[in-house]
């Protein structure tokens, strides 16, 4: 049965537009794994030390099929999504204390941004001290890690909200918790997104710190799992973890991307190639 | 003005003081306006006069510093020079967060939607996006939604001065026309003297530093209408060389 000529072309546009997405990327990696293999090659450091595309890939199916690997991904996305799930909580939470509260603002306002500049690894010592080597202290870290960037994102939106909406809606009869449901917070929205963006990022990247230096007893997660591979000198299995970790942080950053881009499409706020 | 009208708006002895100390300005002096029910006046004055800080006192939106405006409790709905649709928004979604702020039944905003966007002659238009539209479109959008509060009293400042010519002419026509459907009391700010002659049925002149009302003209002109009626270019001038006499008053007072 042959699909009538229209649908036809269009399944082959569809096509076209998938393939110009795709290509660039596709070539990019291409270029990566190519100069990998020639320093491979060349023998640039010795083979158990710096091995081949092949190898790696090789190890990261032996790790897809190792139930010990799937258990550690689930402890580290389990902290990941904890960790950032209350992060988002507290954050949204003291951004909208600090927007509403001009005392608070002026009180604790500018140690927040500090506390983004701040690398959240300086945390671990103290975390780990007052909490031992526990989860506590890897959710400690990763939270403090992301509050920042997520109340900044937030006070930020609700500081760009433009007036002259808040006055129609004044008009419009919006006040107090009306004005915040359906002016304030909406009109904040596509830079309370970017704030968990980066909010997501930091905690990510503290969380992975954590797992290095917080290595929790007959608890395997990936930093457990390439502190391993390191004391063995196992590097193929090192770098197919990484890979996962890498792949894992552009996920969730793409999934992120796409429902800010979406908020932004929405109202007109869309790039403009000229 | 015939006795026994009742009046939608009374403002009395209203003066409003901007900063403090010897930067204080006096942006309104002691102005006293009524406005009849179903009445349309047109605040007219260059800018500096005050007449957008009037409207945003009767707005309740600022405070006056001395004096006091009464409305009878009336409703009071506002337009700005921006339509400030909500862009998160569509063209429904803004009409129904005004019914639900006015307190609308929600079986009703279908109907009442659908019944105020014919009435701004954009039906259908529904699911679309703020930034869709064009500018004429969106400020007939934020009339819809100002009219969707059920308002008695409309405040206008200057919404009409973005737009072009063309779409203002036919803006005149609609805003007239729901006026007069509606029965309306309409302020309507603007430093257009055409606009004020095709417009309103007083017009109170303003003047600058300090605002005052400077003059009240009536045009007494047959409605719906019409931008090109010779008769209104006529009162436009006779309203442009007032401005002018006031502006010049003000400018001497100050150097003096």
């Amino acid at each position: 049965m042959s699909a009538p000529a229209g649908q036809r072309t269009a399944f082959a546009a569809r096509l076209g537009r998938l393939w110009a997405r795709t290509w660039p990327p596709l070539l990019g990696v291409a270029i990566l794994l190519g100069a990998w293999q020639l320093l491979y090659l060349v023998e640039f450091r010795p083979p158990w030390v710096f091995p081949s595309p092949g190898e790696v890939a090789t190890s990261l199916v032996e790790l897809a099929r190792d139930p010990v690997s799937w258990s550690a991904l689930g402890t580290t996305l389990t902290r990941g999504v904890v960790g950032f799930g209350l992060a988002l909580l507290l954050g949204t939470a003291l951004g909208i204390a600090l927007s509403a509260s001009r005392v608070l603002r002026s009180a604790i306002g500018s140690l927040l941004t500090g506390l983004q500049t701040m690398p959240s690894i300086a945390w671990f010592p103290f975390a780990i001290l007052l909490f031992g080597l526990t989860e506590q202290a890897i959710l400690f870290v990763v939270i403090l890690g992301a509050v920042p960037s997520i109340a900044n994102g937030l006070i930020s939106g609700i500081d760009d909200v433009p007036p002259a909406l808040v006055r129609t809606a004044h008009t419009l009869g919006a006040r107090g918790f009306s004005m915040y449901r359906y002016v304030v917070v909406p009109a904040a929205l596509p830079t309370y997104v970017a704030g968990l963006k980066q909010g997501w990022a930091f905690a990510w990247r503290s969380l992975m710190a954590g797992e290095l230096l917080v290595v929790i007893a007959a608890r395997p997660s990936l930093g457990v799992q390439m502190t391993f591979f390191r004391e063995f000198a196992d590097t193929a299995p090192l770098l197919a973890t990484m890979i996962v970790i890498l792949v894992i942080g552009m996920v969730v950053d793409g999934v992120l991307s796409r429902v800010s881009n979406r908020v932004r499409l929405r109202r007109g706020l869309g790039a403009v190639r000229l | 003005m015939s006795a026994g009208t009742e009046m939608a708006i009374r403002a009395r002895g209203v003066t409003k003081l901007f900063g403090r100390g010897t930067d204080q300005v006096v942006a309104l002096d002691g102005v006293d306006l009524e406005v009849a029910e179903g009445e349309f006046v047109c605040l007219l004055g260059r800018s500096g006069c005050g007449k957008s800080t009037l409207l945003s006192m009767i707005a309740g939106l600022t405070r006056p510093s001395e004096g006091e405006i009464d409305m009878g409790g009336r409703r009071v709905g506002m337009m700005f020079q921006d339509s400030n649709l909500f862009p998160w928004l569509t063209v429904e979604g803004n009409i129904h967060l005004a019914l639900r702020l006015s307190g609308a039944p929600k079986d009703q905003w279908a109907d009442r939607t659908a019944e105020l966007l014919d009435m701004v002659h954009l039906p259908g238009m529904q699911l679309r996006r703020p930034h869709e539209l064009s500018g004429g479109m969106r400020q007939r959008v934020a009339l819809a939604r100002s009219l969707a509060q059920d308002c008695q009293i409309l405040l206008m400042d200057e919404p009409f001065a973005a737009l072009d010519a063309i779409t203002r002419d036919a803006l005149h026509d609609q805003i007239e026309r729901v006026w007069a459907e509606r029965r309306l009391t309409i302020v309507f700010v603007t430093h257009n003297v055409r606009e004020a002659a095709r417009l309103g049925d007083r017009v109170v002149v303003m003047q600058p530093s300090p605002g005052r009302i400077a003059e009240e003209v009536r045009v007494t002109l047959a409605r719906p209408r019409k931008m090109d009626d010779p008769l209104i270019a006529t009162r436009a001038a006779a309203l442009h060389d007032k401005l002018d006499k006031y502006h010049v008053i003000a400018e001497q007072g100050r150097t003096s």
